[in-house]
């Protein structure tokens, strides 16, 4: 897909006057380094590998001394940890706390069951990766890894994002990949993949109650326009009493993030 | 009245049951299953422990109409706390198309375990106060613990 880029500045203001890039390299240069050292993680733990991302944050390997710390909301976090097998009825509220994460933000699949699904990969209810519905940075295998492992995969991290705030190109994390792996490839092409519709996109965001940025990112330049506005509300509405029906379980654990 | 021997001798007189397994729990008719809970609930098994159902594809050419359509199981476990801490239980045979009754208003603990073998089997319960599915989600199709679900089933757009 083609994007027109004729029309964007990438020059700022800023650097067009003398002494100021200097200045504002050095400011970045400082945003930079907090930032790498301010990775706040969202602990997206369902199973055995959440075990592992506690000890992580414990004293033998403690990931606080470069400024990991485990939130409980997303709405304070840069990076979600995916670690654990992500369910069918898991995954929209997993991409819903996705969407409410600021921007930026970075995503580490944690395990082979938030990497490929795993052993589980077939069976009825497991997505197989969580890259079909987020986009993920950094993988880390293993079943599950140890927290020598999560933390060499956040000083990757860290190392990605001091390349790309740096105006590197940072090239993409290489998805460990085996023959059995592509012997049983999901129903659902992964994001990025060249197989993948948009409307898959947009019915994941539709299905996670989520219209938000994600929505217009990955439509192809010929992609018919999604809807008119005016319908688009409509499609939203229309769509509540089957949200609201799912919902209804869910709304007091989404208040509890809220308020935290 | 907790004893092994009195929850055989109440099955055998009030129950019909003559037909007796060392591996299997006694069979009672469908009809009997509420009955059968509310005179034991009575008699001190006040503790509901477990309903697991199974589902038993037809059988071609068989003799029995159940078994020729097919039919799903139910083992019911009752405990009684105070005596001994004896277990009572019993099957049920259910048809694909019938309704079984619902224990909740015996005991309150067989409302989830009832919606989840609703869901992940397939057993309706008559009269069970919230029939919606307990573990997947509530646009799911079919039952994928029966045996003709195909397990890698998909769901779009998830999976």
């Amino acid at each position: 897909m083609a994007v027109d880029e004729s029309d964007r500045n990438y020059e700022h203001p800023l650097y067009s006057m003398p002494g100021l890039s200097v200045a504002a390299t050095s400011v970045d240069k400082l945003l930079t380094w907090g930032a790498t050292n301010s990775l706040w993680v969202f602990a997206m733990a369902t199973s055995c590998c959440g075990i592992e991302l506690m000890a992580t944050a414990a004293s033998r390997v403690d990931a606080d001394r470069m400024g990991t710390i485990i939130r409980g909301t997303p709405r304070q976090c840069d990076v979600m940890v995916v670690a654990g097998t992500i369910t069918v009825k898991m995954a929209p509220r997993v991409l819903k706390l996705w969407e409410q994460m600021p921007e930026p933000k970075w995503c580490i699949a944690m395990g082979s069951c938030a990497i490929s699904g795993d052993f589980y990969r077939d069976i009825y209810s497991v997505i197989p990766g969580i890259d079909t519905a987020i986009p993920v940075d950094v993988y880390i295998p293993g079943c599950p890894p140890n927290p020598e492992q999560l933390m060499a995969g956040l000083i990757r991290l860290q190392e990605k994002v001091r390349a790309v705030r740096g105006g590197e190109w940072a090239p993409k994390d290489e998805r460990p990949e085996t023959e059995a792996m592509q012997k049983t490839a999901p129903s659902i092409p992964r994001l990025l993949s060249a197989e993948r519709s948009p409307d898959v996109t947009l019915a994941q965001l539709l299905g996670a109650g989520n219209l938000g940025l994600g929505g217009a990112l990955n439509r192809a330049a010929d992609a018919p326009p999604l809807a008119a506005p005016q319908e688009t509300s409509d499609a939203i509405t229309t769509q509540a009493p089957t949200e609201t029906s799912e919902g209804a379980v869910e709304s007091p654990s989404e208040d509890e993030h809220a308020d935290a | 009245m907790p004893t092994p021997e009195e929850f055989r001798a109440l099955l055998e007189d009030d129950f019909g049951v003559s037909e007796w397994s060392e591996k299997q729990p006694p069979l009672i008719e469908a009809v009997d299953h509420h009955r059968l809970a509310e005179v034991l609930k009575e008699r001190g098994y006040t503790l509901y422990v477990f309903v697991v159902a199974s589902h038993r594809p037809g059988v071609e050419g068989a003799e029995d109409a159940l078994t020729a359509a097919g039919y799903i199981e139910l083992a019911t476990g009752l405990r009684s706390p105070t005596e001994n801490s004896q277990l009572a239980i019993w099957r049920v045979r259910v048809g694909l198309d019938e309704q079984l009754a619902t224990l909740v208003d015996l005991f309150a603990g067989a409302d989830w375990q009832e919606r989840e073998q609703f869901d992940l089997v397939g057993v309706r319960f008559a009269g069970h106060p919230d029939p919606r599915r307990l573990m997947l989600p509530e646009d799911w199709e079919g039952h994928p613990l029966r045996r003709d679900y195909a397990i890698n089933t998909p769901h779009p757009p998830w999976r």
